[in-house]
């Protein structure tokens, strides 16, 4: 449609503005700014959060609030980041190693799931697995109380081995893995099995390498659920040493009456920066995982 | 995948003359699989069985006990879920969660589609950059959304209040009413969640064929109209998809109701009550039977959204 405005049939007087308002085009230019706007209303909270973080304490609760810090200081990331005054660097600590234990576990057991439930035969296989997809339909929320008791009992409590227990294996990962799997041509794993390749071979040589792209979207998801995690550590962990982030930035946001703004503020800027940083290494995986996982909501 | 049909025959065709192969079948099969599948079989086998079926199992056998963690476990036969039926806490609580989930699906969604239309009107570059913007939300963990929310929401000088009263409105209570707090909570997850159906929603309506945008226009057909007689349809098992995960998601929703509850019982929903029945109360079977509403509700819930919407599920 662009077309026919750009190249009239014959030159009319007729100015530039004129048309590129007969063209159609303006209604893009609207819807730009429409978006703009509201990327920036978005966006907004994350403003107020950033610069609030460079506020000293006295600023940061004075009337009438200003965005911009009135004197920039980093005494609130000192703060937290003194291991002697803030639990938060012990925290970084079991974040990075509850999210990295459930990462890791989970991209090993679903693409050996999804190689194994697509490819291997065994008894039983199908009915395994619709058994394994039939565990989602039970909300976590119903598992709440009975799975604590259950760690109780394995003596799992206030450690991290029981925030990354539950999540070794991933339903979805391996149903998610299944699907791609049957999308990788069977010749490849019958002409290997000719070679005289064992089963792990194939699983280690030609499916993992294979399954790549929908691990990384898949690891993208693991590692948001995880380190954002916030119920099942609440319930597991207890200790302030053995809390996960989330649960020491919602410790902090309610110790001395909830007023200890400036802590949470900088605590939290601390706490987005992993998973942004993953965001923007995998951003072009993502948005393509989203696409291929559905997943989230 | 194999119908029921040909099953059977299969096996019996490939073993013609060995009639009683049928017998020790089950145990060559065993033999002839590779260990490789039969270990992790059995690896995944027990991991469902400690985090799966004892937790479930042991969730129903408790929605029938009267236990507090130190006493011994007490049987109360249905007393639980007739309980649930007479408590006006459990029904309040399921007011406050339907009227949360319904209202952050309707408005999140319709929110989400016009984003994604409007996104889907700029390609290239840009559509990328809005997009990253909008999921920011999502990525930036829930507590520090919630908090950092609940410091803008404060009645005297946060920033919303301080928006409202430069511009002349008057100032609003927010989280600390009983009427607002949880509206107030739902545009946070509204806000958190927004990025996720814009995402699904572009991928959906950038795959429509531009082909049958192009003989819409060609006959004559508007923006608007496009959009209900060509997008809507395309889209909608992406729709669907979003509603059913969408209701299991709010229906769960705890943090929010958690960390930034509202006065009283205003924002308490039933997952909030399960937990504080549970792990405030002691009171571990009622909170087992009020786990198992919640499944009831949501099985029921999305099975209807699936009739309702006719949708053909096949992988």
């Amino acid at each position: 449609m662009a077309t026919t405005a750009d190249s009239p049939l014959r030159p009319a007087p007729i100015s530039p503005f004129r048309r590129w308002l007969i063209s159609g085009r303006w209604s893009r230019a609207v819807v730009f700014l429409i978006l703009a706007f509201f990327s920036f209303a978005m966006f907004y909270p994350f403003i107020w959060l950033l610069f609030s973080s460079f506020k000293t304490g006295a600023d940061i609760v004075s009337l009438p609030v200003t965005l911009l810090p009135k004197k920039w200081t980093l005494g609130a990331y000192l703060m937290v980041m003194d291991p002697t005054r803030a639990n938060l660097p012990i925290a970084y600590v079991n974040s990075i190693i509850v999210t990295s234990g459930t990462v890791i576990s989970v991209l090993i057991t679903s693409s050996m799931g999804g190689f194994i439930f697509a490819r291997l035969e065994f008894p039983g296989r199908d009915y395994l697995f619709y058994f394994v997809l039939s565990t989602t339909m039970v909300p976590f929320l119903t598992l709440l109380i009975p799975l604590y008791i259950v760690m109780r009992e394995l003596n799992l409590l206030n450690s991290l081995w029981g925030v990354w227990v539950p999540s070794i294996f991933s339903s979805f990962g391996v149903f998610l893995c299944r699907q791609f799997v049957y999308g990788i041509p069977r010749e490849l794993y019958d002409a290997a099995k000719i070679d005289g390749s064992g089963d792990f071979g194939i699983y280690r040589n030609i499916i993992l390498p294979l399954t790549k792209p929908i691990l990384s979207a898949l690891a993208i998801f693991v590692f948001l659920g995880s380190f954002n995690a916030y119920l099942w550590p609440l319930v597991i962990l207890n200790e302030e040493k053995k809390l996960t982030l989330p649960l020491i930035i919602a410790r902090m946001a309610n110790r001395f009456g909830g007023t200890d703004y400036q802590a949470v503020m900088a605590g939290s800027v601390l706490v987005s920066i992993p998973p942004l940083i993953v965001f923007f290494i995998f951003q072009k995986n993502f948005v393509r995982g989203i696409a291929l996982t559905g997943l989230k909501g | 995948m194999t119908t029921l049909q040909d099953s059977p025959s299969a096996g019996g065709q490939s073993l013609p003359h060995l009639p009683v192969a049928r017998r020790d079948s089950l145990w060559r099969r065993f033999r002839r699989a590779s260990p490789f599948a039969l270990i992790y079989s059995a690896a995944i086998l027990i991991f469902y069985t400690i985090i799966f079926i004892i937790p479930f199992g042991t969730g129903i056998w408790l929605a029938f006990q009267n236990w507090d963690f130190i006493t011994n476990p007490k049987f109360v036969g249905l007393r639980n879920f007739t309980k649930a039926f007479t408590d006006q806490y459990f029904w309040l609580a399921l007011q406050k969660t339907v009227l949360f989930s319904v209202v952050e699906i309707s408005l999140g969604l319709t929110v989400a589609l016009l984003f994604a239309l409007a996104l889907s009107q700029i390609i290239g570059k840009w559509q990328n950059i809005y997009l990253s913007l909008y999921y920011l939300p999502v990525i930036t963990p829930l507590v520090v959304s919630l908090y950092l929310w609940r410091w803008l929401y404060r009645p005297t000088g946060g920033a919303f209040n301080t928006l409202l009263s430069s511009l002349g409105l008057p100032e609003q209570p927010f989280l600390a009413s009983p009427q607002q707090a949880l509206w107030a909570i739902t545009v946070v997850i509204i806000w958190a969640h927004l990025g996720t159906g814009i995402v699904l929603f572009l991928a959906g309506i950038n795959d429509v064929p531009e082909s049958l945008f192009e003989a819409a226009r060609l006959d004559g057909a508007g923006f608007w109209q496009s959009f209900y007689k060509i997008t809507l349809p395309l889209i909608r098992p992406v729709l669907v998809y979003q509603m059913v995960v969408s209701v299991i998601g709010t229906v769960q929703m705890f943090e929010a109701f958690f960390l930034i509850p509202g006065p009283g019982f205003s924002t308490r929903t039933l997952a909030l009550y399960t937990y504080e029945l549970g792990f405030r109360a002691l009171n571990l079977g009622y909170g087992a039977a009020v786990s198992l509403i919640i499944f009831v509700i949501l099985l029921g819930a999305t099975v209807f959204q699936l009739r309702r919407w006719q949708i053909e599920w096949e992988h």
